[in-house]
């Protein structure tokens, strides 16, 4: 299935849509393969395989848009879909902000991003990468029974538009998850660990395995503390939400539309002077890197925060029109169903100078904050959230781990209370960065 | 369904078996969905889409394999099988969970779901029409009103399901959701009210809905809510109204209920079967028969879908099942299994999920409140279901002191521990309603389900705040 031809249906619809009386189109074909490993319970359960290939039409009249997609690519439904497209976009309704779509440029490649050992996986493989995590578990401590799984996919693409764009692109990607839950009597003892990266190498299926396992044992024996406001100390999987929802408030429409709780924080200080944050998805072979964005634009590393202040928003075309800006190549296309938004690329926070171990002794009584989510309202910026996972630090020692416990607050107040940044942090999909951050008075909501 | 079709899939069973499958299911999937997105007053977008496809399951010397293809050719059918089968025996050499199903009388039966108004039949201008009156009264509600926002699609969906236990069933339904999402500004104060309505229904659903109990709802909970606190942090008494009430029905409880969690070892509740674990006051029901969002007539493993009963005066006696996790714990299958598209194997889902009526009305349940927060309309939820721990994001509130209702509050989020709420659950009211439409993520899936509630109290829980 791999020799899917993606060229000539994209060819054809372009060549359809360039005989109509239309203002601008882009078309965008994909394929697919992927692999998954599903474990369940005692351990493997499930092998699939999936192909998946479909074309996508925008179409814009009177800057109104019309958008159709077909999971066929045979002749007759591509000419379907283009007609559907077409009608749509008359009988849409002028966008006022809409001011076309983007030419072409011409960017060197970003390499590295399309890695052999995943095109030419094989399901035993897969299945011994998920039995490796397994495994890995079962040597720290024995009888868990879990969730996960392991899933790899290669996939290739060709976007075409009216105004000469034409890119190719082909990407792999593998990721990696398990759960294993130990029971105690009625305690329970449950974490997960994962990975995701472009190239197999990347993943490390021992580590993964080993690692759930220590944290899931590490949850026995949790308890409810007291409300009040202390210190949160968040773990780099924890700052990786904080981070994403800032650079997600700051891209794209929704941002430039004055529509989230970022959107007038451009110029302005949201944090210490050593909050800096850098959208780079230019690295050679890491997860959220291309050549092009997903309307063909170049990326480049764009400087989002430095020295706390907000320097840039996010753009695709549409919301860098609304600004009378330029597109900053932010543009993330989902898929073939034509949708075309805006959003981060690689986030690297850059490390402070504080050592992880300083920053838990130095605190006298505080949160230690393993999993949570600290996306907030987009709009107003508020969050009331679990700490899913976290332990109580007294005196320096992280004391045991803690349940039932809620923080809440404003998302800007988190940044501007970021008082230590530690040097250590953690890599993901060799593009991401986060470091660990200690945080001063959060309310918390427990007992 | 055109007998070609139905030949295809037959052939492809036959052809499962011959190699070697105990089982194989071979599932037919076709979604034709069109949708319009409107922007304060400006109809931006117009949408439509088509998935097809067809998905193969297999159990190959006790091992699952699934394989699945968008081109429905027999060739492309033929290499979906011949790849399941490779997915099973690719995992025969590694131990783990053992695939097994319980053998069921088959079903052989066709579906089409009637509506009033096929969709299809208005053009797109009408429908466009429609929607930029909704949106309009929102905008016009309040000079506070910054954006309106609402989303119409409706999806036509078709399942044909084929298995060696010779079940060959079809089954087409129409579903229409709409939404609408109102931001409010005052200063630097932003707030949003959302309304959706949904059902298993044609566009006479549209036609009726009136926008004050539609947009103008939200654009009304939007501009309140700017003037609405933070909530006070703490262990509290709730009162949570039907949509609250659905999602924690849905979160604390449904999910714990799903038949795979359970044989897997990922429910709270697997080793109470019998037990008391809630207060008399509560039962839980799952019933994919109701006229709500998740109705079906078949699940997509082919199974006549019923409703069932997951806790009973507070004892648990059921759990939701699919053909596999009838047969680890010993159940039923009574239709709760199934699948996003034809890319996913079917999991157990729950459908439309309600806590039965008690018989209070909601100033009853109110005027034993000393201190505590009413929780009206659900944004989000989710569980961590191995350790009982949830978590529900709801869309305004107010403190109750004396049994009253006094200040509005905003952002609020709640958390408890399952078994410990439903033993705490110590009024419940008369007004059962299930509206809560919207699609539920399960494994990487997502599903059309519904949830409700009467008005009900719970004790001890944990209401996160700013101040």
């Amino acid at each position: 299935m791999s020799g899917v031809d993606i060229f000539t249906p994209v060819e054809k619809a372009a060549r359809l849509l360039s005989k109509l009386d239309v203002d601008f189109y882009d078309v965008f074909a994909s394929f697919s393969r992927t692999l998954s490993i599903s474990i369940l319970g005692r351990g493997i359960r499930e092998a699939y395989s999936r192909v998946d290939v479909g074309i996508g039409v925008r179409v814009f009249k009177n800057k109104g848009m019309g958008v159709a997609f077909s999971q066929s690519l045979e002749d007759t439904d591509v000419e379907a879909t283009v007609k559907k497209a077409v009608g749509f976009a008359r009988a849409a309704q002028p966008d006022p902000y809409f001011k076309g779509i983007p030419g072409p440029s011409k960017a060197p490649e970003v390499s590295g991003l399309c890695d052999s050992a995943i095109v030419h996986l094989t399901l035993e493989e897969a299945g011994g990468f998920s039995k490796e995590m397994i495994d890995a578990a079962e040597r720290v401590r024995g009888g868990a029974t879990f969730f996960g799984g392991f899933g790899a996919s290669h996939a290739r693409g060709y976007l075409v538009a009216s105004t000469g764009v034409a890119v190719e692109v082909e990407k792999t990607l593998a990721s990696a998850y398990i759960q294993p839950i130990y029971r105690e009597g009625g305690d329970v003892g449950s974490s997960y660990e994962f990975d995701y990266a472009v190239s197999l190498s990347e993943i490390d299926p021992h580590w993964i395995g080993r690692q759930a396992a220590e944290k899931a044992i590490a949850q026995f024996g949790s308890r409810r503390i007291e409300s009040g406001f202390l210190p949160l100390i968040l773990l780099p999987e924890a700052s990786a939400s904080l981070f994403s929802s800032l650079l997600s408030a700051l891209s794209g429409e929704a941002a430039a539309k004055g529509r989230t709780f970022a959107s007038n924080t451009l110029g302005k200080q949201i944090g210490p002077e050593d909050l800096e944050v850098l959208d780079d998805g230019t690295i050679p072979g890491a997860i959220a890197s291309s050549t092009y964005d997903g309307e063909g634009v170049p990326k480049k590393p764009l400087r989002v925060v430095e020295k706390g202040r907000v320097l840039s928003f996010l753009h695709n075309s549409y919301s860098a029109g609304i600004m009378n800006v330029k597109s900053t190549g932010h543009a993330i296309r989902g898929g073939y169903s034509g949708n075309v938004g805006a959003g981060p690329s690689n986030i690297r926070v850059k490390p402070g100078d504080s050592a992880l171990d300083e920053i838990i002794s130095e605190t006298k009584r505080g949160i230690l904050v393993q999993n949570a989510s600290f996306s907030p309202n987009m709009v107003s910026g508020e969050f009331s959230t679990t700490i899913d996972e976290g332990f109580l630090v007294e005196d320096g020692v992280k004391k045991h781990p803690v349940k039932n416990l809620m923080a809440g607050g404003h998302i800007l107040d988190l940044f501007k209370n970021i008082e230590m940044i530690s040097k250590e942090g953690r890599t993901f999909g060799k593009g991401h960065f986060f470091p660990a951050v200690k945080i001063k008075d959060v309310k918390l909501s427990g007992k | 369904m055109v007998p070609i079709l139905r030949d295809l899939l037959e052939s492809i069973v036959e052809g499962g078996l011959a190699k070697g499958a105990s089982f194989c299911e071979v599932r037919y999937f076709e979604e034709r969905s069109s949708g319009i997105g409107v922007e304060n007053g400006v109809a931006k977008v117009l949408s439509s889409g088509i998935l097809r496809g067809i998905g193969v399951r297999v159990i190959v010397d006790g091992r699952w394999g699934f394989a699945s293809t968008n081109v429905v050719t027999k060739e492309s059918a033929e290499k979906a099988l011949t790849d399941a089968i490779g997915c099973a025996r690719s995992i025969t050499a590694y131990s783990g969970e053992e695939a097994r199903i319980i053998e069921v009388e088959p079903s052989v039966d066709s579906i089409k779901h009637e509506v009033k108004i096929n969709p299809e039949d208005i053009d797109p201008e009408g429908k466009v029409k429609r929607v930029l009156e909704l949106e309009k009264a929102a905008r016009g509600f309040s000079d506070r009103v910054k954006d309106v926002f609402v989303n119409y699609r409706d999806v036509l969906t078709k399942v044909a399901v084929c298995n060696s236990l010779g079940t060959f069933v079809e089954e087409i339904a129409p579903r229409i959701l709409i939404s609408c999402r109102v931001i409010a500004k005052e200063g630097d104060n932003m707030q949003e009210g959302y309304e959706r309505i949904g059902n298993v229904a044609g566009y006479e659903l549209i036609e009726n809905i009136s926008a004050e109990d539609f947009s103008l709802k939200a654009a009304k909970r939007a501009v309140d809510l700017l003037g609405a606190h933070p909530p006070p942090r703490g262990m509290y008494t709730v009162v949570v109204d039907p949509k609250v009430g659905g999602l924690f029905v849905h979160e604390a409880i449904g999910h714990n209920s799903e038949g795979d969690l359970v044989f897997s070892g990922g429910s709270i509740i697997s080793d109470k079967m019998g037990q008391k674990i809630a207060s008399d006051l509560v039962t839980i029901i799952d019933d994919p028969t109701r006229d709500s969002y998740g109705r079906f007539t078949y699940d997509h493993e082919g199974v006549r879908a019923r409703p069932h009963t997951i806790i009973r005066n507070g004892v648990l006696v059921g759990f939701l099942h699919s053909l596999e996790s009838a047969a680890k714990l010993g159940g039923k299958p009574e239709g709760s299994a199934r699948a996003q598209s034809h890319h996913y194997p079917p999991i157990v889902r729950m459908s439309n999920t309600y806590l039965a009526p008690g018989d209070m009305s909601l100033e009853e349940i109110l005027e034993d409140v000393d201190v505590g927060v009413y929780l009206s309309g659900s944004q989000y939820g989710y569980v961590e279901s191995e350790k009982g721990q949830f978590t529900c994001k709801v869309e305004e509130a107010w403190l109750i002191r004396g049994g009253e209702f006094t200040e509005r509050l905003r952002d609020v989020a709640v958390s408890g521990l399952t078994l410990e709420a439903l033993k705490n659950i110590t009024a419940v009211g008369r007004d059962l309603k299930v509206e809560m439409p919207g699609m539920c993520g399960k494994s990487g899936q997502s599903m059309f389900v519904d949830a409700g509630a009467p008005h009900f109290r719970i004790d001890g829980i944990v209401v996160g705040g700013r101040r």
